[in-house]
């Protein structure tokens, strides 16, 4: 779906382990042609690499930051809310939008995730015709109707 | 030796005589007495040896209790830790369904959906049904997950205790619910409904669940009525939501609130079977008691307590 080239100039970061959701997801941001630059990675680590251009993504160091980062809760090596932490912990990266898209409603994640500094926290639909719509207008939202901080990197 | 002088010692030795038999007799007496006493000494020591017994085994006694009750007290610290590790372990477990299960109810729904779209030229009207048919039920799956989380979470979770303002919780219920279903012409009526204490995001889930049974069940109806009302009795107060909708028939009213129990096919109302175990479950652990009363086609009423006092609660 996406490699070498691609993960320069990213608008979006998708931080989804499961390949169905992450499927489904970019399914519907393409719907409205806003998945030009949408990148996905598979899990905690992958995603701290590419925010902080190390590790495969150490090309990435003069690039700017994504516009949003769609964030999973449950993954492999590295969970979604410790890349929260770090992103927030870090001088530059902390700027950059974060939406949590999860299957989880359970409480204390929504609070542990706000407390942490989450721009949104959104529950995926077990209803996909809902999901679908979610990511649609999560879509638009971010990148079309929100101002994102200015270009850093 | 003159006659008087021997009469004289004659005397004095029959007095001597008299009194020596009283000496013998005061002896004699006082070796009873001695004895006696020495019976009594003797039985004192018996006695008191038998209360220093009795008090060493009441000593013993109390020690037994009192070991009793501390092997008890950790008996109890540990059956407590056991409990809170069994609760903690289902409150993972549940976190684990609401999350996991849900993920792959998704997929069959997200890519039933992907071939509709993708492939609707490809599939006849017969193809699309049958999708339709696996969707709908990924769907009501969803549901079911959804229902059951609650109703396990309703047992375990720490109550709050408040005074509830039972009106406007009941009115801002039906608002929600008639929000989404705009277009029918329903006709609600609330009385004033006196205060109860409870928790509220539990009570609000009472009302839910009721409210918008009578709002499902009255869907058929051509001229659809919602009656909410409560009265104020001596210990509780008793709420009802009435409704003139599809009812039921009294003889199954036993299976009401049971959970995943349903009295109409999911063809005729969709449901899953536990909205009204999650009202029993809930009020129950008010310390209050549902029941319902109703009747095929014609309507149907139910009733719930709860206690006037905030000490009442479970």
């Amino acid at each position: 779906m996406n490699k070498r080239i691609d993960f320069l100039t990213v608008d979006i970061l998708l931080v989804e382990d499961n390949p169905d959701d992450a499927e489904l997801t970019i399914r519907a941001i393409k719907k409205h042609n806003l998945a030009n630059k949408l990148f996905w990675v598979k899990d905690g680590e992958e995603a701290l690499d590419f925010v902080f251009a190390r590790g495969e993504y150490t090309e990435r160091r003069d690039e700017k930051h994504p516009n949003v980062i769609l964030l999973d809760l449950k993954l492999p090596k590295v969970d979604g809310l410790e890349v929260l932490r770090r992103i927030r912990a870090d001088e530059k990266a902390k700027l950059i939008p974060v939406v949590i898209l999860t299957s989880s409603k359970e409480e204390q994640d929504i609070i542990e995730s706000y407390k942490l500094g989450v721009n949104s926290y959104i529950v995926k639909p077990v209803n996909f015709d809902k999901f679908f719509k979610t990511v649609s207008e999560l879509g638009l939202y971010w990148l079309l109707l929100n101002e994102p901080p200015p270009n850093h990197s | 030796m003159s006659k008087n002088l021997k009469k004289e010692l004659r005397e004095a030795q029959v007095s001597i005589a008299e009194l020596q038999d009283e000496l013998n007799r005061s002896n004699h007496g006082m070796v009873v007495l001695t004895m006696e006493l020495e019976n009594k000494a003797n039985e004192l020591i018996r006695v008191n040896r038998e209360l220093e017994r009795e008090v060493l085994e009441h000593q013993k006694a109390e020690e037994e209790i009192r070991n009793l009750n501390e092997g008890l007290e950790l008996r109890i610290k540990e059956r407590t830790t056991q409990l809170e590790a069994a609760n903690k372990e289902l409150e993972a477990f549940s976190y684990s369904v609401s999350h996991d299960l849900r993920a792959p109810l998704r997929a069959i729904d997200g890519f039933g959906g992907a071939i509709m779209e993708d492939y609707s030229d490809k599939l006849d009207s017969e193809g699309q049904r049958l999708l339709g048919v696996i969707r709908k039920n990924t769907r009501h799956m969803g549901q079911l997950i959804d229902d059951l989380l609650a109703f396990s979470r309703t047992g375990r979770q720490t109550m709050g205790s408040i005074k509830l303002d039972m009106s406007v919780i009941a009115k801002t219920v039906y608002e929600e619910l008639n929000s989404l279903t705009s277009e029918r012409k329903l006709r609600f009526e609330i009385k004033r409904l006196p205060p109860a204490y409870g928790d509220w995001s539990m009570i609000h889930q009472v009302w839910m669940n009721l409210l918008s049974n009578a709002v499902k069940f009255t869907r058929p109806v051509d001229t659809p009525v919602i009656e909410v009302g409560g009265t104020s009795e001596e210990n509780e107060n008793i709420y009802y939501v009435k409704d003139n909708g599809a009812g039921f028939d009294m003889k199954y009213v036993d299976k009401l609130f049971g959970v995943f129990q349903r009295l109409h096919s999911a063809s005729e109302f969709e449901g899953t079977g536990v909205g009204l175990a999650l009202v029993e479950r809930i009020i129950n652990r008010h310390g209050g008691r549902v029941w319902a009363e109703g009747q095929v086609n014609k309507g149907a009423a139910f009733y719930f307590t709860l206690p006037k006092n905030e000490g009442d609660l479970r």
